[in-house]
């Protein structure tokens, strides 16, 4: 008989026991995988903004709790062109409307006509909107797709009914789920005269990205760069607390998981001290029993892991179905959250193992064997 | 008849290993023929000595062994009597380095007991241990609980199992060897833990009342099997009994008293 079989049939032995300890280590994963692929999601979601304008980097205001809430005026947006390096800056006023129950968040951008190029849209079908429209609207393919509208179809939103002059395309999954308008009639719309939400910015050849950003920010202390999805804290604070909030519940996830799992072992502890006494009065050492205990616990921990993993992708899916998140939540698996889901699992099943498995490995032969 | 091979009656060529050393293990060919040897030599050397030990409890207040002095000769196979609180458990399990001595030297197989580097390597290697609750995991089958004492020696796994296998067969026990100890009778259990003793092939057998749970048949076999162990391998065997009847197996019956050996009552 091997180690792992000895430790396998002592997991099977016990098969409530064993059972109830995978479930909480699966629990806590689940929680924590959640928790991760949500603000990823959510992430990858915001930071998909970033995208549509295929720029080197993108201008917002500091601080702001959402992006969206960023505000540059025309002043500001001149400056940012008028900077030593910019090529092309595009300034668009971003904004979210419900449009129905499947689209909570429909993403709406106001562009200037003469912009829509460099901000990287290709009319597909139709024609491109005029430029003091009041009523025309060019939709994203995938959105047209989705809600089953074509080029004369109406368009409902920004508070009046539009008509689909255009299909485009922007080669950003997340840009061709929403709609352009003329930039004056979401300014007008949204009583803001001349502001614009992000500057899309395309530095010149021969300029270093990085020396551009700085002289931006040096000008303006009052805006940020983002390049990077990492970076996207700079300017949505909601973020940053949704990511802290998410590694909170991660913590609290592994503490409360630990004390579930240490609680389990103690009992096992207790119930198995003569076997411990036993095996180490016929010779175990006690890194060996210590071992022992910490590969069950290792092993429960694996399985709990892989099974949190599954119970994720069930509880994502059935929150992402709810009306009142359908649209809003969007789960971005990456490889990340698998690590998370793995690191906890073991992390937990570690720290709750450790001292029960040190106490059987220090207990002291005769005391145990005596234990009833 | 070759001893070592009626312990290991069917050593095959399967049961060599790559590395050319028989499965039975190098270890216990070389034990056994040096145990051999020292039964020819009629018991040249000693293989437990206890010099002058004292064995106290709660600070003193019960004192179990009280200056006592032992010497038991290599193969030899003793007897401790007394009644119960005498101190023989004590002395089993200051021999087993479960517990130390309050005072005094304890010597098995030239170790001093009270410097043992590793003492769980002492417990594999130089002591077999039998309990009078045999003491047998009861998840585990019959060949598993003898694999698992093996368990931290440098036999590798499938070593392990063959030679189990073969423990299990010289007790009678080979149509058992997957049934779990609630499956087996108290005499199979006993056996069984003896073959757990055996698993390491050590020169000394500690036995705590063998037979305390048995009947009178299964006590038969199982100390004509300790018998059989020292005289046909030499295995030095010490064993603690309040059972005059028990302690005739032995070669010599030292009657505990007061926490001294006194007299040897019979030989």
């Amino acid at each position: 008989m091997s180690t792992i079989v000895l430790l396998l049939s002592n997991i099977w032995a016990k098969k409530a026991r064993s059972f109830g300890l995978a479930f909480a280590v699966a629990l806590a994963v689940m929680t924590v995988v959640v928790l991760t692929v949500v603000s990823s999601g959510l992430e990858s979601s915001a930071a998909a903004i970033l995208k549509i304008g295929k720029s080197d980097f993108t201008v917002a205001q500091k601080n702001v709790s959402d992006v969206l809430f960023s505000y540059l005026d025309t002043h500001q947006l001149a400056e940012v062109r008028a900077t030593k390096g910019v090529a092309n800056a595009v300034g668009a006023l971003i904004e979210t409307e419900r449009i129905n129950a499947a689209n909570p968040l429909f993403l709406e951008i106001g562009l200037p006509l003469d912009e829509l190029t460099p901000f990287g849209v290709h009319v597909l079908a139709g024609r491109p909107y005029s430029a003091n429209a009041t009523h025309e609207v060019m939709l994203g393919w995938r959105a047209a797709e989705d809600m089953g509208l074509h080029v004369g179809d109406g368009f409902y939103a920004n508070g009046t009914k539009n008509t689909i002059v255009g299909i485009y395309s922007t080669g950003i999954s997340f840009g061709d789920l929403g709609a352009i308008f003329p930039l004056s009639a979401v300014q007008a719309y949204n009583r803001v005269p001349g502001a614009v939400t992000l500057v899309f910015v395309k530095v010149a050849p021969g300029y270093r990205i990085g020396e551009v950003e700085k002289r931006i920010t040096y000008a303006h202390p009052e805006l940020t760069t983002i390049r990077t999805v990492t970076q996207f804290g700079r300017a949505d604070r909601n973020l940053v607390f949704l990511k802290a909030a998410a590694t909170g519940s991660t913590i609290l996830a592994v503490v409360i998981g630990a004390i579930v799992v240490g609680n389990t072992m103690m009992l096992s502890l207790f119930e198995r001290t003569r076997e411990f006494g036993l095996l180490r009065a016929i010779g175990w050492t006690r890194t060996r029993v210590v071992s022992l205990l910490l590969g069950e616990g290792m092993v429960l921990a694996v399985v709990g892991a892989a099974v949190g993993v599954g119970l994720s992708y069930l509880v994502t899916s059935i929150l992402q179905a709810l009306p009142q998140l359908a649209g809003v939540l969007h789960s971005n698996y990456t490889s990340e959250a698998f690590w998370r889901g793995l690191y906890t699992g073991l992390g937990m099943t570690i720290l709750g193992t450790l001292y029960p498995a040190l106490r059987a490995g220090f207990l002291a032969p005769l005391q145990a064997l005596s234990h009833e | 008849m070759n001893e070592h091979h009626a312990i290991a009656p069917t050593l095959s060529s399967q049961d060599i290993e790559p590395t050319g050393i028989p499965v039975q293990g190098g270890h216990i060919s070389a034990l056994t023929s040096e145990s051999r040897s020292n039964v020819e030599k009629g018991y040249a050397s000693l293989a437990i000595e206890v010099i002058g030990v004292t064995k106290e409890f709660d600070g003193g207040a019960v004192r179990a062994l009280n200056g006592m002095d032992l010497r038991v000769e290599r193969g030899e196979f003793i007897a401790i009597m007394g009644p119960s609180g005498c101190g023989k458990s004590t002395l089993l399990h200051l021999l087993a380095a479960l517990d130390s001595p309050t005072s005094g030297t304890i010597r098995v197989e030239g170790q001093d007991l009270s410097h043992l580097p590793d003492p769980s390597r002492y417990r594999r290697q130089t002591i077999g241990l039998v309990f009078q609750l045999h003491n047998l995991l009861p998840r585990l089958s019959a060949l598993a609980n003898i694999e698992v004492a093996m368990m931290g020696s440098h036999r590798p796994h499938r070593e392990r199992t063959v030679w189990a296998r073969q423990l299990l067969s010289e007790l009678d026990l080979a149509d058992r060897e997957r049934r779990h100890p609630p499956q087996l009778s108290g005499g199979e259990r006993q056996r069984v833990a003896i073959a757990r003793a055996l698993a390491n092939d050590p020169p000394v057998l500690l036995v705590d009342e063998p037979t305390g749970n048995l009947d009178s048949d299964a006590s038969a076999n199982v100390l004509a099997l300790f018998a059989r162990l020292q005289r046909e391998y030499g295995v030095t065997t010490v064993m603690v009994t309040h059972d005059p009847a028990v302690a005739q197996a032995a070669g010599r019956i030292l009657q505990m008293r007061d926490g001294r050996i006194g007299d040897p009552i019979g030989a």
